[in-house]
């Protein structure tokens, strides 16, 4: 052993005495000093210094990290002269985990465990295994923006944040599940509350709040987003990340593969909420009929998220059809009530008959005459409409009968005003017939309207969805009363305030100033009708359907500068081609596709990615606005990406993944 | 009028005693086979219940039935010449009627399509199949488990709604100016309309054969997509219409899957491309094809450029430039860019079907021939409703009819095109077939028959082993099969029964001596029209199984759990109706059904030939074969409900 003296105190082997500060480079932190020489092993030196401090506790996540070569000692049967330390070497011995404040894509924030000494890549894996989030390989973690000092101290609220630090996973096996959610998750209430805030999409953002938050508002401002990706070859620990520190925690590369929504549901759930951020921050942009399906289908989710229908218990694995439910409502029915007036109730289609202000525009709308609403007797039988002059008539010839099969059913609804309208576009052989149906007050514009609805869908209102529909829209225009304004001055209820429609909340700030929230509500539940009918998992899964089939979807940008090109351009990076992009205009000037690729390499001096496609198409540029790792790791991650279904079923492939997006230090 | 109605009914119902349950045969004509089980003290009885499913059920078969009942009774009030038409049904106080018994009528529907240059045959024959008369036969509730009570009230359900199945007589037009005019129940989709053209046609099954409707009036034609219900399609037809069906090949139906490159990878025409494009290989295909088609959403090609808008009710054509989104087609408005945020919408596909313009240039004045046209499928006339496009050439107009088929259908496109795929090469596998099994002693399935047929001519190719080919054969309609929507449930019990069923009729190339054998509802066209034609196929459930399912016919005795729906090529034994209730094991009951089955079956084949049949002469359920499921099923409800009621009194 190191430290042989002679009697007078000196030393006779060729050791010396290395100085080691124990915790998390502290430069205020205790130190302790060991006797080695060069052939001391790094877990010898482990053991000194534990037996040195003199103190009982767990000192397995410990491990050295060199301060001056920003390296950690792994290699425990490694010498200290193999390493290269001699004894100006400053050596902190602290926690390989350390805990982090994850910033998710649903926005909140959760204090965990990171590794700081794993290369990057593989402290996401261990990040989503305790988040059980699969595919892990689709995400990684970016710097928090830097916060604009010119705040004006303004006391922000305290906000949640969720705690995960003392979760311990076991390793190897996938985490079970128990009572519905994995198992680790299940410790305490804490943590259960913490599984909830993964797995359930979170309420619509404050429409205060929206419009204050950064949006991009070019191209150039969304290449900023990318210079902030961290490395996933190298640890957090090398990349000047600290304890307590905050991550943001993303989908990198739009390429989602095998989503399941029985599996993933937090998966699921983050991909939409970030997918919900990316619109509501006018990060991607969509059209005004785009952005009402996807604020329907925000309303519908929240509502069910609210109301704690979080999917179908698990005892309905076979999954009940129509007929099934059907039948088991009919069931419930039967028991509650005396069969004879179930058997009239069923043999009986119900029917409408009321007197009714009908407006009918003609055929023509030009050469309408605006003669106002007229007073008619109103029956509504099966999926037809036929109306009449006066009641006494009834029995004869309908002024005019319509068949609402697949007709347009739009609500033209202004609570305040009490005004309840239908409006039905019904088609025919000639063309679309036009009619506007004034209803006196909401049971009656609810009873009409659900008929309606159901009729166009070819139901009628014998069937058992009716009633149901008759609630909701009771419940729709009861939320106009009270959430439609967006205002907090009247009262509100406690429900009202947690379900409450303020359709501000639901699209992008753009969108806000376009239009006033009475315009918008009638729009957002006209859409809503055709994804009421979705479970939430549906719901979120038909939400980030929509979200892809954007034209912009899934493109990354960066500004680059082509060789031979005097000007910055933007180059888009999609999960299947690149694509050159004029800064000034936004078009698209050129397209190449991964496909074609043959190879790419990066010149990391002059920091210029050179592609070679097919055909002997050379592609080369520098990268300006991020640094050209990024650009590269994004591109053999798209490749890795690309590799998986033929990989399907197989442990996630490390070193490839590493191989493809490493630089130079990777070989 | 409707009083005397109703009185007949009610004499109708009582004199159907239960025990007596005879066969309905002697009824006046004009009557109709409401085949009911009378419950003289309804109420009584039902309350007495305490099995929900039978009482769900038998409410539930009413409320489906009360629907049929007063079309039916419409039907018969217009077709009775010396009955006026009245105006309105009261409908509470027919329900009140029709409450007093479980009716049991199920009429299949109406001929309500007429071909141009067919005999308009008499209006709205109704066709009504009485079900099977109930055995007064005590059964045990306790043995039966609640599942498979909710199996066979679903299957119930199902075969009801067969039952009342809604067909049309459709004259196809071939490409040789010939027509062949075919039967296609309101469940048929264009796949299986398809599938029994080249049954009929021994063309070659390729992908690019498809359903064509053309409407002379308004010079607009497309495909059937094969998912669609034709059915749905041509009642949307007026009746006095000029449109045809033709059954032609196209290449356009399917040339996205051929060469996605063209759809996805076209940049503008520009020459370097088209040059690329064209050398991609099969591999480069189809991945382009799994990126577009398989991931979580779909990719619409990106479609953009100006495009001649015709202005509404007028002549004249303006240029704007559209932009092709999975929600829809948008313009850029004037003065704006075509960022996302200034495009204006244009049109969404929900409503719309697309169809080809032809010869727009001479009846509007388009700049080109090269036009699309999206209208709602219903609207059948000239209208402001209807958007007419133009585009600068054909490759263009391809790509943007293409591009919205693309965005409104979705995956459905891409596995229709697999469906074609698994066809085509099934016939090109039942060619070689076809000569192997014609020396096969086995007696070969239906479906061989055509095959053989059909090779007829053909060199068959290195004829593998007959095993292999039809296991393989199997494999496919067993993918296809599993795809299909709608048939059955998940649920477990049930979708073997299920699909037993519908796998049991005769596949569709059954000729008229085989209808007596098909079960239930077969085709029905009055008069002579039904007369006239070359008796169509007759396949009434969901999806004509093309080839045939040796494993039923080699099958021993089915497993129990099978008996719901015991194969088709055996007439229903009476034990199997016993052995269906589970273990209770008494004495076979004298079960109407089985006595009526050999006689109906006699009876069936001399009715197609007849002209001046009445429709409901095919009043008979118990067809040997296929029905055997619903006779067991709805007897053994029957006897529960009766056994119930004969506790109470």
């Amino acid at each position: 052993m190191a430290g042989m003296q002679t009697a007078s105190g000196d030393y006779i082997d060729s050791s010396w005495e290395l100085r080691v500060f124990v915790g998390e480079e502290d430069p205020e932190a205790e130190s302790v000093t060991l006797r080695v020489t060069g052939e001391s092993h790094i877990g010898g030196v482990l053991l000194k210094i534990v037996e040195e401090i003199k103190r009982k506790q767990d000192w397995s996540d410990h491990a050295i990290w060199w301060e001056q070569k920003r390296q950690w000692l792994l290699q425990t049967h490694w010498t200290l002269d193999k390493y290269g330390i001699l004894a100006d070497a400053r050596l902190f011995f602290g926690p390989q985990h350390r805990p982090i404040i994850l910033r998710l894509p649903n926005r909140c924030a959760l204090r965990l465990r990171a590794s700081f000494s794993q290369p990057l890549f593989q402290a996401v894996i261990a990040i989503c295994r305790l988040l059980s989030i699969r595919h892990p390989e689709e995400l990684s973690l970016l710097r928090a923006p830097e916060k604009k000092e010119k705040k004006k101290k303004e006391k922000e609220p305290e906000e949640e944040v969720f705690d995960l630090t003392k979760v311990v996973l076991a390793g190897g096996v996938a985490p079970a599940l128990f009572r519905g959610m994995p198992a680790h998750f299940s410790d305490s209430a804490q943590t259960e509350a913490c599984y909830h805030m993964l797995s359930r999409p979170q309420p619509p953002p404050d429409p205060l709040l929206l419009q204050r938050l950064p949006r991009p508002g070019s191209l150039l401002d969304k290449t900023k987003l990318h210079s902030r990706w961290l490395d996933s070859s190298r640890c957090l620990m090398q990349q000047g990340i600290k304890a307590g520190d905050t991550l943001w925690l993303r989908f990198k590369y739009y390429s989602f593969f095998d989503l399941d929504p029985k599996t993933d549901p937090v998966r699921l759930t983050q991909l939409y909420e970030q997918a919900r951020w990316d619109l509501l921050l006018e990060e991607i942009d969509c059209t005004e009929e785009e952005m009402m399906v996807f604020a329907a289908l925000q309303y519908h989710i929240n509502k069910l998220s609210q109301s704690g229908e979080v999917d179908e218990p698990a005892s309905t694995d076979q999954g009940l059809d129509d007929l099934d439910a059907a039948l088991s409502n009919l069931e419930v029915k039967l028991e509650g009530s005396a069969p004879t007036d179930v058997l009239d109730s069923l043999t009986t289609i119900p029917e409408l008959r009321d007197h009714l202000r009908i407006f009918r525009l003609a055929l023509r709308p030009r050469k309408l005459t605006l003669k106002g609403y007229r007073q008619h007797w109103v029956v509504f039988k099966e999926t037809t409409l036929s109306y009449y002059k006066s009641q006494d008539e009834a029995p004869g010839d309908p002024i005019q009968q319509l068949n609402l099969k697949g007709c347009e059913v739009v609500p033209e609804v202004n609570v305040s005003a009490q005004k309840f309208c239908i409006k039905l576009l019904v088609p025919s052989p000639e063309g679309m017939s036009e009619i506007c149906l004034r209803c006196q007050d909401e049971q009656q514009y609810a009873r009409w309207m659900a008929g309606c609805r159901l009729a166009s869908k070819g139901r009628t209102m014998a069937d058992s969805s009716y009633s149901s529909e008759v609630q909701a829209i009771l419940a729709f225009l009861s939320l106009q009363r009270t959430g439609g304004g967006g205002s907090g001055n009247h009262p509100q209820g406690p429900d009202a305030s947690a379900e409450g429609l303020n359709p501000y909340g639901l699209v992008a700030p753009r969108f806000q100033r376009k239009f006033k929230a009475k315009q918008l509500t009638p729009r957002i539940l006209e859409a809503h009708q055709n994804v009421a009918q979705l479970s939430l998992s549906e719901a979120q899964l038909r939400f980030i359907q929509a979200w892809q089939s954007l034209p912009d979807f899934g493109i990354s940008y960066f500004v680059v500068r082509f060789k031979g090109s005097r000007r910055d351009e933007i180059l888009g990076i999609a999960n299947n081609r690149l694509i050159r992009i004029d800064l000034a205009v936004g078009d698209v000037v050129k397209t190449w596709r991964f496909s074609n690729m043959r190879q790419w390499n990066v010149n990391w001096d002059i920091r210029q990615v050179a592609i070679e496609f097919d055909e002997h198409i050379n592609v080369a540029f520098s990268c300006v606005s991020a640094s050209c790792r990024v650009v590269h790791e994004y591109i053999g991650g798209y490749i890795f990406l690309s590799t998986r279904e033929r990989a399907r079923g197989e442990e996630l492939d490390q070193d490839l993944f590493l191989q493809l997006t490493g630089g130079h230090e990777a070989f | 009028m409707f009083s005397n109605l109703l009185g007949e009914m009610d004499l109708l119902t009582q004199s159907l005693g239960v025990d007596t349950l005879p066969l309905p045969e002697p009824k006046p004509p004009r009557a109709e086979f409401n085949y009911s089980v009378g419950f003289k003290d309804l109420n009584e009885s039902l309350n007495a219940l305490e099995d929900q499913d039978l009482d769900a059920l038998m409410a539930d078969l009413v409320a489906d039935i009360s629907e049929a009942e007063q079309r039916t009774i419409q039907a018969q009030k217009e077709s009775s010449q010396n009955r006026p038409p009245s105006a309105s049904l009261d409908v509470p106080s027919f329900s009140g009627a029709a409450s007093v018994g479980c009716w049991a009528d199920v009429a299949a529907a109406s001929v309500s399509q007429y071909e141009d240059d067919l005999p308009p045959p008499p209006a709205d024959p109704m066709l009504d199949l009485p079900l099977p008369p109930p055995p007064p036969e005590p059964l045990s509730q306790e043995e039966k488990e609640s599942q498979a009570k909710a199996d066979k009230i679903k299957l119930a359900l199902e075969k009801l709604k067969e039952a009342k199945v809604k067909k049309l007589v459709v004259k196809v037009h071939m490409n040789d100016n010939s027509t062949k005019s075919l039967m296609v129940d309101e469940r048929q989709l264009a796949r299986d309309v398809l599938d029994n053209l080249f049954e009929k046609t021994h063309c070659d099954c390729n992908v690019d054969w498809c359903l064509y409707e053309i409407y002379p009036e308004l010079q607009i034609e497309r495909f059937f997509e094969d998912h669609e219900n034709v059915v749905e399609v041509l009642s949307n037809w007026t009746r006095d219409t000029e449109n045809k069906v033709l059954f032609l090949e196209k290449e356009e139906k399917y040339a996205v899957f051929k060469n996605p490159q063209n759809f996805y990878l076209d940049n503008k025409g520009k020459k370097e491309s088209k040059e690329t494009n064209e050398k991609m290989n099969a591999k480069n295909k189809e991945s382009l094809l799994e990126e577009s088609f398989c991931g979580t959403s779909i990719i619409v090609p990106e479609l953009e450029g100006a495009l001649y808008l015709k202005e509404d009710g007028k002549k004249s054509w303006k240029r704007r430039y559209f932009l092709l989104r999975a929600s829809g087609i948008y313009y850029v408005p004037k003065g704006k860019t075509k960022t996302s945020r200034d495009l204006a919408c244009f049109i969404q596909f929900e409503n719309v079907n697309i169809y080809y313009g032809i010869q727009c240039k001479m009846k509007y004045k388009a700049p080109t021939d090269y036009c699309f046209v999206l209208k709602h499928p219903q609207i059948q006339k000239e209208s402001q409703y209807i958007r007419y496009l133009c585009c600068d050439d054909v490759r263009t107009l391809n790509q943007w009819v293409m591009g919205i088929r693309i965005a409104k259908y979705g995956k459905t496109l891409y596995d229709n095109y697999q469906k074609a795929m698994a066809r085509a090469g099934l016939a090109s596998r039942w060619t070689t077939l076809g000569t192997v099994s014609a020396a096969t002693p086995a007696p070969p399935p239906t479906g061989l028959k055509t095959s053989t047929t059909q090779a007829n001519g053909q060199i068959p190719q290195g004829a593998p082993s007959l095993t292999t080919v039809l296991g393989e054969a199997q494999r496919h309609v067993e993918t296809t099969k599993d795809k299909k929507p709608g048939l059955g449930s998940h649920d477990p019990g049930a979708p073997k029964a299920l699909q037993k069923s519908s796998l049991a009729p005769p596949p569709p190339v059954r000729r008229s001596s085989d209808v007596g054998g098909s079960p239930g509802t077969s085709p029905k066209v009055k008069g002579a029209a039904a007369a006239s034609f070359p008796t169509p196929p007759d396949d009434l459930l969901p999806p004509p199984p093309p080839p045939p399912l040796l494993e039923d016919s080699e099958l021993p005795p089915p497993p129990p759990d099978f008996n719901e729906a015991p194969p088709d090529f055996v007439p229903p034994p009476p034990p199997a109706i016993v052995g269906d209730a589970g273990s209770w094991l008494p004495p076979p009951p004298p079960p109407p059904p089985p006595a009526l089955a050999p006689e109906a079956a006699k009876q069936s084949p001399v009715a197609v030939k007849r002209p001046p049949v009445p429709p409901k002469r095919r009043e008979n359920p118990g067809a040997p074969g296929g029905e055997g499921g619903e006779q067991d099923f709805m007897s053994d409800l029957m006897k529960a409900l009766q056994k119930k009621r004969g506790n109470v009194a």
